[in-house]
């Protein structure tokens, strides 16, 4: 088994370092999205599974679970995850934190609420919401610090012991070497010719999220010994843009038309690990000053800032193109995309606008041929 | 009948638009003349820009404009064009990405110096800062308004609750970032404008709000005990207008000329439909009359006697001011106003003895109405056509 094999067994089997951990008596905690400060979880002893959803999973009965009578329009991954959540596939997780990311991500927060007092037999976890707001200026900074040590004082509840220095020293060595080797990666495919291709990236990114941070860096640097050595990608280079991508189908396709991903904006590609923690501040201050000031996603004001990480992370890539690739109920995505097209264009790039994109996507030929008549365009 | 009881339109209603009308008018004129001029997302700082003297548009009140002369469609396909997502909350932005003065409502809005906005769903802190741009002007976001709530269940009843008890239902360390973002905000309004904003007149605003919802719940409830209805829901909803004058003294007068006309209806037996034999309420977010109505009406008798609007003024908006500030307890109601929970529709039903409620696909689910004790009819859309007419019509069918 190569190392990329063990990479792609843990991409797979997602709850399998979980499940692993729970066996040997530790326990586990869940989150949502990028924003929650998975540090704090480490240094408190659980092991920290970010969820994800499953595009072939059925999602159809997530109405029926909806808040207060109310169905909202999900993203297909939301979705996929709210089912996962309540169909047992996430059982085993001990303690959920929902952070006050988009809107149907933070209304899990009550849906799941109802849904634990309703159906007490459903082995739902415990849950912590965490908000934080929706903009960078110093006030929410400081608004948000008293959030962040909310968490870290629920997580030494759980844990039933204060959060030692040392330890959240430790878990952030360990993160940003993480980061560090993530970042390596993401030279390699912007590299001429890139030496990953966009499938194997979002493979290695992915599971940074589902093993124990240690382990993964221990199998990524074996990764990247070699990695100049690996065979170079053809192709045309392309950036993709767009929703959040927690699968394979989408780059399969893509790269399946001759094209080579070399980066991308999302939380389960390069962004999740661009910005590191600084190693200077008390560790507590360090974690809250790295999460208030990550690269932004979407649903952070102002819009400018969200057009130029998307420009400067393409132009950094040396792209010939770029796809954008938009969920269907991705407003957010959908808002800042005309925007986004048109800095590209002024720098010379062209751009496919895929809107309305399914989860799953069950017709991937129609897609191919788009995609393949973008490629040839170049 | 007597031509004393036909359904005319009220006079107060003709009054509204009139004073409408004569407000654009001035407003218009007073930014030629290098006035401020706000827009601001419903429930977020009227009061405040009222205060200050700052004439101000609601979005929403500004979409229903847009929506009532039939301009959405066009609007929304301006905005695919451009390749945006098409929402009714992005229909004022696409007003002015089009600069038509010809086709635009009202001939369009006058340039605002700000519009103010905030984060209660994803996209409109998006849209809002697009469409300042658009204008050219300043865009204030404000962090936390409405239903930024979630981590408490809204508790049953509470709609009796949250006039009085507003405290108990809004998390204090967001309440202490709201009022710390209006503070900003009136500081800014006073460096920029030289308008004066005090404790004081605030206080004076929130107990103008407070008469006008009284004379609001008066009017309502004479409605609702009077059969047949004595107000058509188009009058009701026309009144709904002088909410974006709230905390003004002409807020507070207007709405008191309309239950003193709805009690005059009322001696006078006026009915908008004499054959009333079924009463519905209707529910939608932008506060219109249903476009099916007169076809319910003379088909059924099926008169929509009420509106989740009409609920919202009675209950949502008064509140007792603690501890003598007027700042804080405007900020919580800014930030919880309220919640569209079936036991509050189904409780506003039965006031006014409505026998089901209306409502299009998407906005709560029949079994969380039925749980509340009241039928829901799920019509597909908006739309008069034969599919709405049909669940209409089969409803109404089922109960003879």
């Amino acid at each position: 088994m190569t190392v990329f094999d063990e990479f792609q067994k843990h991409y797979r089997q997602r709850d399998l370092s979980a499940q692993q951990w729970k066996e040997s008596g530790g326990k586990v905690v869940g989150y949502f999205c990028d924003n929650v400060p998975e540090e704090f979880i480490s240094a408190a002893g659980f092991f920290p599974l970010r969820l994800s959803g499953d595009p072939n999973g059925d999602t159809a009965k997530v109405g029926n679970y909806s808040e207060e009578g109310n169905v909202f329009s999900r993203e297909g991954f939301v979705a996929s995850m709210l089912h996962m959540l309540q169909n047992g596939r996430y059982d085993y997780i001990d303690y959920l934190i929902i952070p006050h990311a988009r809107d149907s991500v933070h209304r899990l927060y009550p849906t799941l609420l109802r849904r634990k007092e309703s159906h007490p037999a459903m082995n739902l976890p415990e849950l912590f919401y965490l908000d934080n707001l929706h903009t960078s200026f110093f006030t929410a900074g400081v608004y948000n610090n008293k959030r962040w040590l909310q968490l870290k004082t629920q997580l030494e509840e759980w844990s039933g012991k204060p959060m030692g220095n040392d330890k959240l020293a430790q878990a952030i060595a360990i993160s940003n070497e993480s980061k560090s080797l993530l970042k390596k990666l993401a030279a390699l495919r912007a590299s001429d010719p890139p030496r990953v291709s966009g499938v194997e990236a979002l493979t290695i990114i992915g599971t940074s999220m589902f093993m124990p941070k240690e382990e993964h860096n221990s199998l990524l640097k074996k990764y990247l010994t070699d990695a100049e050595q690996l065979p170079a990608k053809s192709g045309v280079r392309l950036f993709v843009e767009g929703s959040p991508l927690d699968h394979l189908q989408f780059y399969d396709i893509v790269e399946s038309c001759g094209a080579t991903i070399v980066a991308e904006d999302n939380c389960w590609g390069n962004r999740y690990s661009d910005v590191s923690i600084n190693t200077n501040l008390d560790p507590t201050e360090a974690v809250m000053e790295r999460y208030n000031n990550k690269s932004p996603c979407t649903r952070m004001y102002p819009l400018n800032r969200r057009v130029e990480y998307c420009l400067e992370s393409a132009l950094a890539a040396k792209p010939q193109g770029v796809i954008f690739n938009v969920f269907l109920f991705d407003e957010m995505q959908a808002w800042e995309t005309p925007d986004e097209i048109k800095v590209l264009k002024e720098n010379g790039i062209p751009s496919l606008y895929l809107k309305d994109q399914p989860y799953r996507i069950a017709e991937p030929e129609a897609l191919k041929q788009r995609i393949a008549e973008f490629i040839q365009s170049i | 009948m007597s031509d004393q009881n036909k359904d005319k339109q009220m006079r107060v209603t003709n009054a509204v638009r009139a004073y409408q009308r004569e407000w654009i008018a001035d407003t218009r004129q007073r930014v030629s003349q290098g006035e401020p001029f706000a827009i601001c997302n419903g429930d977020d700082c009227e009061e405040i820009l009222n205060v200050m003297g700052i004439p101000v548009i609601v979005v929403n009140y500004w979409h229903a404009i847009i929506s009532t002369k039939r301009m959405d469609q066009y609007y929304q396909s301006l905005l695919k064009e451009r390749d945006y997502p098409a929402s009714i909350f992005s229909m004022g932005l696409a007003c002015t990405m089009d600069n038509n003065s010809e086709t635009a409502p009202w001939g369009g809005l006058p340039k605002p110096s700000i519009i103010v906005g905030g984060a209660r769903t994803d996209t409109e802190m998006r849209i809002l800062e697009l469409w300042a741009r658009e204008y050219g002007c300043k865009f204030w976001p404000m962090e936390y308004s409405l239903w930024h709530g979630i981590e408490k269940a809204p508790p049953p009843g509470w709609f009796d609750r949250i006039r009085d008890h507003w405290d108990e239902l809004v998390d204090p360390v967001k309440l202490d970032y709201r009022v710390a973002d209006q503070e900003k905000l009136i500081r800014y309004l006073e460096v920029t404008t030289g308008r004066k904003c005090s404790m004081a007149k605030l206080k004076e605003a929130m107990e103008l709000v407070n008469e006008q919802m009284e004379y609001w719940r008066k009017a309502r409830d004479l409605i609702a005990k009077t059969s047949p209805c004595p107000v058509s829901l188009r009058d009701q909803l026309s009144m709904y207008q002088m909410m974006w004058h709230r905390g003004t003294p002409q807020g507070r007068d207007f709405l008191k000329a309309y239950y003193e006309e709805v009690k005059e209806r009322v001696d006078n037996n006026v009915a908008t439909c004499p054959n009333e034999k079924i009463r519905l309420m209707w529910i939608n977010a932008l506060g219109t009359p249903p476009r099916w109505a007169q076809w319910a009406e003379e088909k059924y008798g099926a008169v929509c006697v009420t509106h989740n609007y009409m609920g919202i003024a009675v209950d949502a908006y008064a509140r007792t001011i603690k501890n003598n500030d007027p700042l804080r307890t405007l900020a919580a109601r800014y930030m919880l106003l309220f919640w569209t929970t079936p036991d509050w529709i189904a409780a506003q039903a039965r006031h006014s003895n409505c026998q089901a409620v209306v409502t299009a696909a998407g906005i709560g689910t029949k079994a969380a109405y039925e749980q509340a004790g009241i039928p829901m009819v799920s019509i597909p859309s908006e739309r008069d056509d034969e599919a709405t007419r049909e669940a209409i019509s089969n409803y109404i069918e089922s109960l003879s």
